[in-house]
């Protein structure tokens, strides 16, 4: 079994935002029967494993103190270790690893670590991030937060919980969700239950299909739409070109990102139509780390413009466009000699 | 700047003083440019034909040479920033095409 290639999913979301709920919910689920989970709760003594009931096919790690933290270490480990137990037959041979983060976690560094650590980079692939966002204490909780508009800005699908305390979807809540990822699809859950598919496809890439929901994610994209709001920091914004991309135009521009914006890159994905390849490559980065890109069978539809979309904190699309037309430019005229 | 666009050059100097929020300006200097920034001025050329270069860099007196635009970024933002801590991480696009 250690051929394939495993989807981890990211579960996310500020203190008291639903993640434990949604995450039993999904575990009663027939897709999720091999399921690992691994919960990260703050503080020495851990509640949120107790509060999970699992099949027997399924498996829940624990770890405890602040993922984002320790994450180099713990995190790593955990993986490590759940791999080389599938590997030995001393577990359920799982299908799929979901992380529960605690509340208090930046998830940038986790995504990090499941992209860079090179025991388990190699095995696992991101299948998505997925936040919770309270309807009740949400819009305040965004306001006062940080770390939690950074878990909104990283998501692949944000999941507005406790609709049914709220009684509606707050709109001033739907337009703060809309400042900070617009191009993350949103659904509402009813006591942990949601009438969409959460974890399924929300990533950037599906490994057992090879192919990615790049409509999705893509779906501002395409005018090259930004989404600002001035009193939040973070924006995202889409940078489209018509023309193919050469692989060391890509390179090059991918390094002058992370060299000056680093932490402030805060996630990058996009397919690329890449010149000298007939098939599309989809990257991912997560601020000064990225995936190496992933190579799609065939183009998810008729459109073969490349788009890359931004998640960023100030950071310019004047920028970030002239950058990309400079070194292109650049590799032109070196290519041409 | 012999075979790039200079305007497109200046203007991506321009655009990153704003990225990097340094005050400051660039302005031509024959075919290359000058990045002025409070006391300090950056002048950029177009490396001689036969270098391995190509943009030579001159900040405080010291004249250096870079092989690319992301090299020539980096000299400039450490000419104005001091303090700045390059991120090292290095991006490999790997494999650069697909095999098939």
């Amino acid at each position: 079994m250690t051929d394939s290639v495993i989807p981890v999913s990211v579960l996310t979301g500020f203190l008291g935002s639903g993640k434990t709920t949604m995450l039993r919910h999904l575990l009663h689920q027939p897709d999720f029967s091999r399921t690992a989970v691994i919960i990260n709760e703050f503080g020495e003594i851990g509640l949120d494993h107790e509060l999970i009931e699992a099949s027997q096919d399924s498996l829940i790690a624990l770890t405890t103190g602040c993922l984002c933290c320790k994450v180099r270490t713990d995190l790593a480990q955990t993986l490590h270790d759940l791999l080389q137990r599938r590997d030995e037959g001393r577990c359920t041979a799982f299908d799929r690893i979901v992380i529960e983060t605690s509340g208090l976690a930046d998830p940038a560094p986790i995504l990090q670590t499941l992209m860079t650590d090179e025991t388990v980079a190699s095995r696992l692939v991101l299948g998505g991030v997925v936040t919770t966002v309270d309807a009740v204490n949400g819009v305040s909780t965004l306001e006062r937060e940080d770390i939690s508009q950074k878990q909104v800005a990283v998501a692949d699908r944000i999941v507005v919980t406790k609709t049914d305390m709220a009684g509606s979807f707050p709109p001033a809540l739907r337009h703060r969700l809309d400042a900070l990822n617009a191009g993350a699809p949103v659904v509402t859950a009813d006591h942990g239950q949601t009438a969409s598919p959460l974890l399924s496809g929300a990533g950037l890439y599906d490994p057992r299909t090879r192919s990615a929901d790049v409509m999705a994610w893509l779906t501002d994209a395409a005018t090259g739409h930004a989404h600002h709001h001035h009193d939040v920091e973070i924006q995202t914004f889409a940078i489209v070109r018509e023309e193919p991309i050469r692989a060391v135009t890509l390179t090059l521009f991918l390094e002058a990102l992370t060299e000056h914006c680093g932490a402030d890159l805060l996630r990058l994905k996009g397919i690329v139509n890449i010149a000298e390849s007939s098939r599309p490559a989809v990257v991912h980065g997560v601020q000064h780390v990225f995936h190496p890109p992933a190579w799609l069978d065939r183009w998810p539809s008729d459109d073969r413009r490349s788009r890359l979309v931004f998640i960023a904190r100030h950071i310019p699309q004047r920028w970030v466009e002239v950058l990309l037309a400079a070194i292109d430019a650049e590799v032109a005229a070196v290519s041409a000699k | 700047m012999t075979d790039a666009n200079p305007d497109l050059v200046r203007a991506l100097l321009a655009e990153s003083l704003a990225a990097w929020r340094v005050t400051g300006r660039v302005e031509r200097a024959s075919d290359g440019a000058l990045v002025i920034s409070g006391h300090k001025s950056i002048r950029i050329d177009p490396a001689p034909p036969d270098a391995i270069f190509r943009w030579m860099v001159t900040a405080d007196g010291r004249m250096r040479g870079a092989i690319s635009l992301v090299a020539l970024l980096r000299q400039v933002r450490e000419a104005l920033d001091p303090g700045y801590a390059k991120n090292r991480v290095r991006i490999a696009v790997a494999p650069l095409v697909p095999s098939s």
